[in-house]
């Protein structure tokens, strides 16, 4: 079976089991979890395919555009899959009885939610084509989105899915933008393409804007420095979607770009050290943020942010060791985070309190839970002999055999000491340590939920104790897809006395004492009211509060209700793009003085057509002025008469006249002298916008008749005219034949006026009988 | 010549503009006739005038002699006039209804629309109705009154 197929049949099961789930709960439950995985099952199979060469399959999609859905798979993409559908199928489990309580609908739609974000995701990392990945991606952001917000009656929820969807969709912009720019510099959209042959894309000078854009859009999905704020707001989610999304998939998605175009990046000198500098930054902070949180959730939130800080400064770290660790430490996360979010989410599914001072002693009551915790909380805490350990031991490898040693071994074991704190924190606190006050536990834990921590937590102490299962099959495939060449991966527990496993040690010993003074620790950190100023959300509420403000404020400013701001507007606009097109062109070019011929009759009726004008514009009568526009009016039908048009003369004469006969006649019910509507100032401002639009019509005027005038249409009418329409008079057969249709156009036009004045003078007509009889009823 | 016609053209237009930028709805009525004219002015002169033979084949000849007028910016003005007519009629028609119901010429007190709320504002944001008082309001409560009325008075008679 090729992997297009068992992906387009993961989509349909995605789609259809959560449906069965509503209708049959066991059955429908077991479907629900049967999709994810056998999904894991085929990409286990894939296991050793993979080892030798990564799989491309090519799928027409948008064949004019040269977008094809090609499927690869190489071992990194893999790994990611492996741990999409694994993780996924317990997810899947642990929410159907997550959501047991709930109605079947309200179940039915989260774990619709689920499947679907595990097939976009799995179809994220799975593609070839950029363009591809990008819509899946913000596939995956818009699932994110509903998940967040799947609490929609609590206004919490709505703020963080909110936040979380203009923020990753928002850096999926900036991804799109760096993606069309790829595809202008190196002209293919193919990750496999772009590997073969990165030339084009390192020599081009977008290549820094490539890189910038991209980064960005990774940034915001995997939450980094300056993004950091929306993961632990994301928090709003219910836990299997906390477990799946935010900790061990989706906000993987960033780094999962980054490590797969870091072969090319990485040709850019400053991209290592840019991650580093990102990655270190998010680290700390985001370890002094867990320091100051209270919620159970919001402690694992920020020690995945730290965790993702982690891995991105280990994609921006050189050497072989990096690759192996930043694999490691992606798979060794995955495993003990999402058991750590399903063990809180059970804890307070069961007790209701989601703060972690105020929870305690449910060992006794949970044993199952408390045992996974305990596993995954060793792993967490980089213990031997867990896969924890393992990748803990090539972090640090990877930060001293890197040129940023110093630095990075610093920010590492401090971040890490922060690590071990919390994993001893989230063991001691709920299950072991007595609670404060009463907890009033409402039900013990139930099988479906507590499978999922168990099976994670075991298999990374597996992982740990035989390191070999994964060693050669899945990490040295992944290292060596993000490396660009092909590793010798050395995955395993002992590596002797190291400086590594001094640091080790170090950071296990650090870390017991924060866990010993936590509380004074947080308190004190807590109290500090300037972190929350520079740490928190401000500067994303400060962006979307005046981005709102600016779009009120521009509305009310454009959108005043002033008709003459409007013309003005329009007015300006237009004079300006005049101006721009004749600086723009060859320039004023001026028309020989003589041409057309000089006429004297001419002068007189441009003179009465300016004339005209100018008393239209300038009485305040009404009546002066209907003469004054007539006058122009009869101007413009003279000077047709006098240049070959009389056809145009005789429609200008009755239009005019009609014109005036009616305006005369309609508007005699109106005040016969216009009262003032513009201050002095503004009736200067008009008179000089006039006055320069003029201009401008006058200076195109000039340049029209200096251009080379082109006769071909109109030599075409005098020559078919009547050998093809048989009419003599070209104006007519232009306007009946050749352009009948938009002779009919026009025809309707006049139709429409004439229906829509007539409608609008009778409804007046009935409103007229209001003054006559007003009295009558007032006397 | 050109700069004679150019000046025509550039007055059409200036005044027209100027005409249109008032508040009151006449002037932009009368500014938009002016415009029209100016437009057609300059479709018909952009066409390259100077010849005063009408565009006609006459009797016996199969085509258009060579001195003839542009016949193309002649048809288009044509339609143009015409529409241009069409346009004012309507917005003379639609000007003297709208002074039957709010009794004023002036743009910016034809806020009958506004009245009823503002789209930009959330509710409450503002009173929609209060602040300034507005005689379309009234009018517009007038309005099914007096249609009661004049049905009472075709009854009546």
């Amino acid at each position: 079976m090729s992997v297009s197929l068992a992906l387009v049949l993961g989509l349909i099961g995605s789609i259809l089991a959560p449906f069965a789930a509503a209708r049959w709960k066991t059955i429908g439950n077991a479907l629900v979890v049967a999709v994810p995985a056998l999904l894991f099952l085929f990409f286990l199979m894939q296991l050793n395919a993979v080892g030798q060469a990564p799989i491309i399959e090519e799928n027409a999609w948008v064949p004019s555009l040269g977008i094809t859905l090609t499927i690869r798979l190489d071992g990194f993409s893999l790994l990611f899959a492996l741990l999409i559908s694994g993780i996924g199928t317990l997810v899947a489990l642990y929410a159907a009885s997550y959501m047991d309580e709930k109605t079947p609908f309200y179940r039915a739609q989260f774990l619709f939610y689920i499947l679907l974000f595990m097939s976009a995701m799995l179809a994220t990392v799975t593609a070839d084509n950029l363009m591809a990945l990008f819509v899946f991606w913000e596939m995956t952001s818009l699932l994110s989105f509903l998940l967040v917000g799947f609490d929609s009656t609590k206004l919490a929820a709505r703020k963080a899915a909110l936040q979380s969807m203009l923020v990753t969709v928002g850096g999926g912009l900036s991804l799109l933008a760096g993606i069309i720019l790829i595809g202008v510099a190196a002209d293919t959209f193919s990750i496999s393409a772009l590997m073969e042959n990165p030339a084009p894309l390192v020599e081009s000078p977008l290549f820094t804007a490539i890189i910038i854009l991209m980064m960005a859009g990774a940034f915001t999905k995997s939450a980094q420095v300056p993004f950091h704020f929306w993961l632990p707001n994301a928090m709003a989610a219910p836990t299997p979607a906390s477990a799946y999304l935010h900790s061990a998939t989706m906000v993987k998605l960033g780094v999962f770009l980054l490590a797969t175009m870091a072969p090319i990046f990485s040709q850019a000198a400053w991209f290592g050290p840019t991650l580093v500098a990102f990655g270190g930054a998010t680290m700390l902070i985001a370890a002094l943020q867990a320091l100051r949180s209270t919620a159970f959730k919001a402690v694992l939130a920020f020690s995945t942010v730290a965790s993702l800080g982690t891995i991105t400064m280990l994609i921006g770290l050189d050497g072989e060791v990096a690759a192996v660790a930043t694999v490691g430490f992606i798979l060794a996360h995955a495993l003990y985070k999402a058991a750590l979010f399903f063990c809180a989410g059970i804890v307070i599914h069961a007790t209701g309190e989601p703060r972690l001072n105020r929870l305690g002693g449910l060992a006794s009551v949970m044993p199952i839970t408390a045992g996974a915790t305990v596993l995954a909380a060793f792993s967490a805490a980089g213990l031997p002999p867990f896969v924890g350990f393992i990748s803990k031991e090539y972090l640090f490898e990877a930060q001293i055999e890197s040129t940023f040693t110093a630095i990075a071994v610093l920010i590492g074991v401090l971040v890490n000491t922060v690590m071990v704190a919390i994993a001893v924190v989230v063991v001691m606190r709920p299950f072991f340590r007595p609670a404060r006050r009463e907890l009033h536990v409402h039900h013990g834990e139930a099988t479906g939920m507590t499978v999922g921590p168990v099976v994670l937590g075991v298999i990374g102490l597996l992982f740990g104790l035989a390191p070999g299962l994964v060693a050669t099959s899945l990490i040295q495939p992944a290292a060596s897809a993000i490396y660009g060449e092909p590793l010798d991966v050395s995955f395993y527990l002992w590596h002797g006395f190291t400086p590594m496993l001094a640091l080790s040690i170090l950071v296990v010993a650090l870390g017991l004492l924060v866990a010993k003074y936590w509380d004074p620790i947080h308190v004190a950190l807590r109290r500090r009211r300037i972190f929350d100023r520079v740490l928190d959300d401000r500067g994303y509420y400060w962006v979307l509060d005046n981005t709102l403000a600016l779009a009120r404020w521009s509305t009310l400013r454009l959108q005043n209700g002033d008709l003459r701001i409007y013309t003005a507007v329009i007015a300006t606009v237009v004079t300006f793009f005049m101006v721009y097109a004749l600086l723009a062109g060859e320039g004023p070019v001026f028309p020989s003085v003589n041409h057309p011929e000089f006429n004297i009759y001419m002068v007189g009726v441009i003179g009465l057509i300016i004339v005209g004008c100018f008393v239209a514009a300038l009485t305040t009568s009404l009546v002066t002025a209907i003469i004054g526009v007539g006058l122009a009016g009869y101007g413009l039908a003279l000077v047709f008469l006098l240049n070959g048009g009389p056809d145009l003369a005789l429609t200008q004469f009755s239009v005019e006249t009609l014109f005036v006969v009616i305006v005369t006649a309609v508007l005699l019910r109106l005040p016969l002298m216009f009262t003032t509507t513009r201050t002095p100032g503004e009736r200067r401002f008009d008179a000089s916008l006039a006055a320069v639009f003029a201009l401008t019509i006058f200076a195109a005027v000039l340049w029209i008749e200096a251009v080379p005038f082109n006769p071909v249409i109109p030599e075409y009418f005098a020559q078919v005219s009547y050998t093809e329409a048989f009419g003599r008079n070209v104006v007519n057969v232009v306007l009946v034949d050749f352009r009948a249709l938009d002779t009919f156009g026009e025809i309707a036009v006049v139709a429409f006026a004439a229906l829509g004045a007539w409608a609008l003078l009778r409804r007046s007509n009935v409103a007229r009988k209001k003054p006559a009889s007003t009295p009558a009823k007032g006397g | 010549m050109t700069f004679l016609y150019a000046a025509a053209i550039a007055a059409y237009t200036g005044c027209g503009l100027y005409l249109m930028l008032s508040r009151h709805v006449v002037r932009i009525i009368l500014g938009l006739a002016l415009l029209t004219n100016g437009a057609i002015f300059l479709i018909f002169f952009s066409g390259r005038i100077g010849s005063m033979v009408p565009a006609v084949i006459p009797l016996g000849d199969q085509q258009l002699a060579p001195d003839a007028a542009n016949s193309l910016p002649q048809a288009l003005a044509l339609t143009a006039i015409v529409i241009g007519f069409a346009l004012t009629a309507f917005a003379v028609a639609l000007l003297v209804a709208a002074y039957k119901r709010l009794d004023t010429l002036d743009a910016r007190e034809m806020t009958a629309a506004e009245d009823m709320g503002s789209p930009f504002l959330p509710p409450g944001g503002r009173p929609s109705t209060g602040g300034r008082p507005s005689n379309d309001g009234r009018s517009a409560e007038k309005t099914p009154e007096a249609e009661k009325k004049s049905d009472e008075v075709k009854t009546n008679g």
